[in-house]
Parts: C-alpha cells; structure tokens; sequence
C-alpha cells in the first residue's frame, strides 16, 4: 500500500469534505520513482525491473494494448476524472515507508485507537511501517504451511520460483482481455499473494496477506492467483477493516481462483481505502465439480469502487456465494455485487447484499446470474436488502439474469427501506442516543454478514459502524 | 385512398430512406385539415431527428431490430371499430371512436391531445414520433370530468395484411373524479413480416379510475415495436393489463409517470410466447410525486424456443416521499429451450420511502405441483395447462373486470391449451 505520489492530480487526490482519514505528505522525496503516466516502454521497464522471463514481458505488452484500445466502461460509476496519464505505475518498495509516524493526523490515530488497533500494525495500515511486523507469528504459520506443501508467496516471487505452475494458471480465469483494467493491472501489476493448495491439505487458519511481511500485498495494481487442488481447503483474507491510507488514486486489482475438485475456497475482503482512491477491481473464481467457492466482500472506503467477484459453476454440484456489504458516506459510491455463472448441471447458488447509503452517499447492487442450456437442475437465489440513512442518500438495485434452461430454481428478491421512526423511538426510550441506536439497527442489518467474518474482523467492523454512524442521525 | 396512391408514393419508414413528402402525399389524399397537415410534418421532422436505438442502450441490448421490415409499405387500409358505448354515456359527452372519426367530430376536443408535443417513452421516442406522424388508424377515448362510464369499452383495431406497417395512435382521457375500463385489441394476419408500432398514450387526471387492457394477437410475422405511456394525476387509480400472445418479435416500452399525490397504479402483464417468439419488455415507473403507490407483476409462460425479457425500472425520485412501489416478475419456462431474462432494476433517490422492493424468478413448473395434479387423475398436458392458467389467474383477475378477464384467458388458451373438462 501507500504508493507515494509526490504531485498528486489535485482532482484525483481532493479527500471529500468530511473524509476523517486522509491526508497526504506533500514533503516526501521518493529515490527511485518511474516516470508518470502509461505508454510501452514503461510497461516493459517494469518487466525489466522485475528481471522477468520473456513470456511476462511480452504478456504484459500485449495486455498493454488491449488496455489502449478499450474505451472506458460506460456504465456504472463516473470514472470521467481517472487520468491515466497522471499516475505513477511502478515504484520500488525501498522507496515506499519514507513517511512518518508523526504525519499520521490525530484522527486516524484516533480511530485506530479506538479500533483497538495494535501499535505495528496501525503503522503498517497508515503506510508508515514497511512491513507489518509479526514475525513470530509469521513463522509460525509459515513452518506449518511448508510442512504441507503450501506455497504462500509474493505473486513476483512466484513467478520466479514456480514459473511453471505460475505459467500454467496466470491469466486463465482473467483474460488479458477480460476488460479494460483487468488489461491494465496485467499491464503493470506489481504484488499481491500467490497460493498453492496442494491435494487433501486443510489450510486451518485464515491465510492474510498482511502475515506475508516484506512483500508488497496491499499494492496498487496487485495480482492474486489462488490454486486450491482436489480436495483442499482454504481461507484467504485481504484488506483491513481500519482506514488504510494510500496517495495513490487508482487501485485496479486482479484476483483470479481455481477451485478444483472437491476443493473449498473462501476469499474474504474487507476494503477502506481513503476516499480519494478509485477502487476497480476484478475478481473472478472458477469452481470445478462439487466444489464450494465463496467471496465476502466488505466495502466500506474508496470514492468510488466497481467491484464484482464472480463464479463461474464449471462441474457439477459445484456450489458458489457471494456475500457483499457496502457502505457509502457522503462523496462515496459502492457499486459493488456479484455474478454466478452456472455452466454445469445441479449447480446451486447463492448471493447475499447488504447495502447502506447515508449522507450523499450512494451504493449500487449490481450482479448476474446466467444459466447456460444443460445445466439443469440449477438453483440461485439472490437476496438484496438496502437501507437508506438520509434523504440525499441513494440506492440502486441492477440484478441481471438470463436463464437459458428449462430445469432451474431461480430467484431474486430485493427490499429497500430506512431506519423508521418508530425503531429509533423504541430503542431511545430504552436509554441509547440516536447515535447509539441507529448503529445498533445497522449493525442488525449487517450481521449475517459479519458473523462471516474472522472474530476480529467482525469485532473492527462493529466498531467502525459505530464511529462512522456518529452523527449520522439527526 | 387507393392502393394506386400508395405505389406511387411509398411511404419509405426507415430513418435513411424517410421521405416527409410521402407524409405530406397521405395526409392531402385523407383530406386532412391543415393543422393536421401540419403536426404529421412536424412529428416527421423529429422522427428524423430522434435517433433510432444504436443497441447499446441498456434496455435495447436484448432485442435488436436488424430484422425489422422497414421497407413495408405503410397499411392505408388498417382499420379500428369500436363498441360498447351506450347512448346514455354518449349523451353525457363520452366520446369514444376510431382516431379518425373523432378527428372529423371533434376536432377542437382531440387535438390538444394529438398535438402534445411531450416526448414518448424515452426508450421509444423515436417510434413515439413516427407513429404520430404516419398513423393511418387509432382509437379515442374522451371521458369527461365525474363521469363514469359502467360498461367495458372496445376497441379492436386490425392490420389489412401481414407483411404491411401499421402505426395506429391511441388516445385515452379520463377527466377529473371520470371512471372508466377500455379493452383494446389489436391483430394482423399470420404469413408476411409486418411492423406493428401502435403508441397508446393514457392520461388519468385527477381522482380517475382507468383500467386500460391491451390484448396482443398480431400474426406470426409480425414486429411488434411499440410503447405505451401512463400519466397517472393525483389520487387517481389506474390500472393496466398487457396481455401479449401474438407476433414474432416484441419490443415494448412502458413508461408510467405517477405525476400527482396520492396516485396509484398497477401495472399487469401476461405474456405467453412459443414458436420462436421473442417477448421483450421495458418499463419505467417513475415515481415523480409524494404518496404514490406503483405496484408491477408481470408473469410469462415460455415454450417451444421462446425468450421473454423484462427490463423493468422503478425510480424513486428525492422529492417523492412516502410512496410504495414494487415490480415482481415471474417466468415459467415450459420447454428446455425456452429462456428468460428478468432485470427488475431500482433507484432510489430518496429514503422516506414507505415500501420498495423488486422480485424475480425464473424455472419450470414445480414438479411437487405437477405429481399432485397428476394424482387427482389429470394427464400430464392438462395439469401443465391447469397449472400455467392458475399462474395468469392471478395477472388476469386483477385487471377487476370479469369481460376482460374472461376475454383474455380465452385469448391465452389459443397458446396455453383449452382447460380441462
């Protein structure tokens, strides 16, 4: 994370009034920061930089001009002020962590604090430490995790200690092509987690990203690629519930899931970028025959995120969910959902929304289910709750099916309603604020999706509705 | 108007190849008064204007109109009769008459309405344009202010041939604290391709109570491009049913404005499509004022290789408080090559909202229903028919007019199967 820009596009870079978290450091003098701005000889210097096999280089070129001949998306959020041309694309990790604790503002402190935060990684979330130092821990994890044959590594290292593996997976569920920043990110990407499961093997504990220290995990234009062979299990989590602060306004990542045989894959995120950062994302799982792959994707920060994990059911009885919460305050759009592919026959699913809207904010639902002819005996439901906190809030619901077969169980159902009067009066009448009370109403709301998270995640996530809740009433 | 006219001087429909002259040339062989002259020119002139759908707009992504006869030559022979008006209404200054007849007999009355330039359904507004410019037939319904009229109206307006364009315009006013229920059917011939682009533009003022019913029987050919506007005044209550089982291909826009407080409409649909029929929806309720109530169920059955989408919209605008609104859209596919493609999409603007939600689905018919059937000694076909009639029933008798009901499930039987003895 915190990729240092020393002269941010101010139209990039304007934290929205009301924004508690951000600031940036106008001060700071990074060593070795490429050039701004997008053209090939940059993509392949990052490939230089990198020392990547050939393969790489020209795979990065070649998604370089997809990116160059992709207009940019005509729907879903306004991405008009994204100017690719004033964005740093590569910057060397000794450069990173050169700001200080003391810049950190008070706030963010704050809410660190009363997150309950420990002291490394507050550092580590406020782009101030390198590295998030839990070694002992680490190790731990790491001892056990090479005892059963995981790999756990950096995406960059991956490439160069399995080129093999690497070559044969990298790519195959996201396409170069895919879409104009999925062409981006496999332009220029830098970073992220790379994950091996082997046969059989349960991976107990959630996997982080921040366990994985001296690797950039929570870069710009990562990449992450998760192979779960036949019969494993993994969980993987990303993001932070805090405030994680970050100069850079484009964050366009590429996740991409195999999901084997058998095998179980959970990927949990959890994103609060600062509000300056576009946050465009594509995140996409292929499930084999009675496999489960399932996404919950928290969105709490970003001024705007496009963000749509999906599933693509390719054996039978293969099982997919998605389980989405947003959150947007006011300057911020979530349009956030999810998509099931069913491509098999008896292949069930399952996506779960729960959005709010308060200040100006807006969320966005926007998903798919699609059944292709001969998957017979599909079922999906899709389940949308939105609940609207203020009078310029605003919520949208853009659920897309196409059912091509006869022999299916398809539903969706969506409601949107407001904290009621009536609620708050009862609950005030029991002694709380109004503060206190709507929080608790939204905490309510969310709570079967937070009863998904790891417990500390969970305990973070009710604590930041509470702090962002305050004043949010009345 | 002979048909010697109409090869002399085809009225070319396509945006490329329009020729305004053509619309001038109808317009002096029906002897039409110079306003109207005028107004077909006018609407000519913004149908060239108003770009046609380029198929990238979200609600024309899944039909796309590269089949479209528009080279058919305009139906000059197309022809709309009317019934069910007694005398005592008519005393009390209903008027209700083929487009045409009501032009000749009240011509001040009609053309406000005619003439009101406020753009069709956004989706259609091109189509919207067209239609008012070469509509050859139509119908007029004009109800008074505190007038109810008791007896279903209908209308029944039919192509003279398959493969021919038609455009009729209906109008219907319903004045302030007016009741009224107008049934309207519209057909063609089976064998030739032919383009149906009817526009019904229904205005129910104040304290009204309109049920409008459209029952679809055009022939096996036929395209159907056609868009439909509701503008529903304050308290007022209207009630529509569309009921499409003709045509090859059909590309509706509904666009309901709840315009004033407290107004209120419900907005029915039945759709039952085999063969290779594509049934493609669009609808917008645009929840505009405070209070208001719009509640959307629309129901297909799909066999053979038939396809239905439905893009419906409800948009809650900031300055709509309290309203309630909610679309459900529910697609039984009969045959393994049928598909559906239900997109019930919200936006809401505002969070003093009452109720607003969506439902969708889509399947076979549950087979826990079918053995039951089976078990009480039905054959697989009439428990099948039995259990896609039940499905309608619930569209059918909403409308709250048993001549309609009645009418349209005999229309749907043609597709679904008589029921069984």
């Amino acid at each position: 994370m915190a990729l240092p820009t020393p002269t941010p596009n101010p139209a990039l870079t304007q934290v929205p009034a009301g924004y508690k978290y951000g600031w940036h450091d106008s001060e700071m003098k990074p060593l070795h920061v490429m050039k701004k701005g997008l053209n090939a000889a940059v993509v392949e210097e990052i490939s230089r930089i990198k020392g990547e096999p050939q393969w790489m280089t020209d795979n990065r070129l070649k998604a370089y001009r997809h990116f160059e001949a992709r207009p940019m998306p005509a729907w879903g959020g306004d991405m008009s002020e994204i100017d690719f041309q004033d964005i740093y694309y590569y910057v060397t990790a000794t450069d990173k962590a050169v700001q200080s604790w003391d810049d950190v503002p008070d706030y963010i402190r704050r809410t660190y604090d009363r997150l309950g935060i420990p002291e490394a990684e507050k550092k580590y979330l406020a782009g101030v430490g390198g590295q998030y130092d839990s070694e002992v821990v680490y190790h731990n994890i790491r001892a056990d995790l090479e005892k059963l044959g995981v790999i756990f590594v950096g995406t960059d290292e991956a490439l160069i200690k399995y080129p093999e593996m690497f070559k044969q997976y990298f790519g195959t569920v996201i396409p170069a092509n895919d879409n104009k920043l999925a062409a981006l990110n496999t332009a220029v990407w830098s970073g992220g987690s790379f994950i091996y499961v082997p046969p059989g093997v349960h991976v107990e504990l959630p996997l982080q990203a921040y366990f994985r220290i001296n690797t950039e995990n929570m870069g710009q234009f990562e990449r992450t690629l998760i192979i779960a062979d036949e019969g494993s299990s993994v969980h993987y989590v990303e993001g932070c519930t805090a405030p994680s602060y970050t100069t850079a306004s484009l964050h366009s990542a590429v996740v991409e899931i195999i999901v084997k045989k058998g095998a179980r894959v959970r990927y949990t995120t959890i994103q609060n970028w600062s509000h300056n950062v576009y946050n465009l994302v594509t995140k996409r799982a292929v499930a084999y025959e009675d496999s489960v792959m399932e996404w919950v994707d928290g969105n709490l920060g970003s001024h705007l995120t496009m963000k749509y994990p999906s599933i693509y059911l390719l054996g039978e009885r293969a099982h997919g969910e998605v389980l989405s919460i947003a959150f947007a305050g006011s300057g911020q759009h979530q349009d956030a959902g999810g998509k099931v592919i069913h491509a098999a026959p008896n292949t069930t699913s399952l996506i779960t929304s729960k959005s709010i809207s308060m200040g100006t904010g807006r969320t966005s639902y926007r998903g798919l289910i699609k059944v292709y002819p001969g998957s017979k005996r599909s079922k999906s439901t899709v389940r949308c709750d939105a609940l609207i906190l203020s009078d310029e809030a605003r919520s949208d619901t853009y659920p897309y099916m196409e059912i091509d077969e006869e022999d299916v169980t398809i539903g969706h159902e969506a409601t949107v309603s407001k904290v009621g009067s009536e609620q708050l009066f009862y609950l005030m009448s029991r002694g709380l604020t109004e503060s206190e009370a709507a929080a608790m109403i939204v905490n309510g709301f969310i709570e079967p999706i937070v009863k998904e998270l790891p417990m500390e995640y969970a305990v973070e996530m009710n604590r930041l509705i509470q702090l962002q809740m305050e004043g949010a009433v009345g | 108007m002979t048909t010697g006219a109409q090869t002399a001087t085809p009225v070319r429909l396509s945006p490329a190849a329009f020729d305004p002259s053509a619309i001038a040339a109808l317009s002096s062989a029906r002897g039409e008064p110079d306003w109207l002259h005028a107004e077909r020119l006018t609407r000519a002139e913004r149908y060239q204007a108003t770009p046609w759908p380029t198929g990238s707009e979200e609600e024309w992504r899944r039909t796309s109109l590269a089949g479209l006869p528009i080279y058919a030559p305009l139906d000059e022979k197309a022809t709309t009769e009317v019934s069910g008006l007694d005398p005592d209404a008519a005393a009390r200054g209903v008027v209700f008459a083929p487009l045409a007849e009501a032009l000749a007999g009240h011509p001040d009355l009609v053309r406000p309405y005619l003439t009101d330039a406020t753009p069709g359904p956004a989706t259609h507004a091109t189509f919207w344009e067209l239609a008012r410019a070469a509509w050859t037939t139509g119908t007029f319904l004009y109800v008074p202010p505190r007038v109810t009229v008791e007896l279903v109206l209908r209308a029944r307006t039919v192509q003279s041939r398959a493969d021919a364009a038609a455009f009729p315009v209906t109008l219907v006013v319903a004045g302030e604290d007016s009741q009224v229920t107008l049934l309207e059917e519209f057909a063609s011939p089976d064998g030739g391709a032919g383009w149906f682009g009817g526009t019904v533009d229904v205005r129910a003022e104040r304290g009204s109570r309109v049920r409008y019913a459209s029952l679809q029987l055009l022939g096996d050919g036929a395209w159907r491009v056609s868009a439909q506007r509701v503008v529903v005044g304050a308290d007022a209550q209207v009630t529509t049913l569309n009921a499409e089982i003709g045509s090859r291909v059909t590309k509706l826009g509904v666009e309901v404005l709840m315009a004033g407080k407290g107004g209120t409409s419900k907005l029915l649909g039945v759709l039952a499509a085999g063969d290779d029929q594509k049934i493609d929806i669009n609808s917008i309720q645009d929840l505009l004022a405070s209070h208001t109530t719009s509640d959307l169920l629309y129901l297909s059955a799909l066999y053979d290789q038939a396809h239905s989408a439905f893009y419906g919209l409800t948009r809650v605008r900031p300055e709509a408080k309290q309203t309630s609104s909610y679309q459900e859209c529910r697609n039984l596919l009969l045959s393994p090559k049928a598909g559906a493609e239900p997109i019930p999409v919200l936006e809401i603007e505002t969070n003093d909202i009452l109720r607003c939600g969506h439902g969708a689905t889509a399947g076979a018919i549950d087979p826990i229903q079918m053995f039951y059937a089976q078990t009480r000694g039905l054959t697989a076909v009439e428990a099948e028919r039995m259990i896609v009639r039940g499905f309608f029933e619930r569209a059918v008798a909403d409308i709250g007019s048993e001549p309609i009901r009645a009418r349209v499930l005999a229309a749907l039987a043609a597709r679904i199967g008589q029921e069984a003895a």
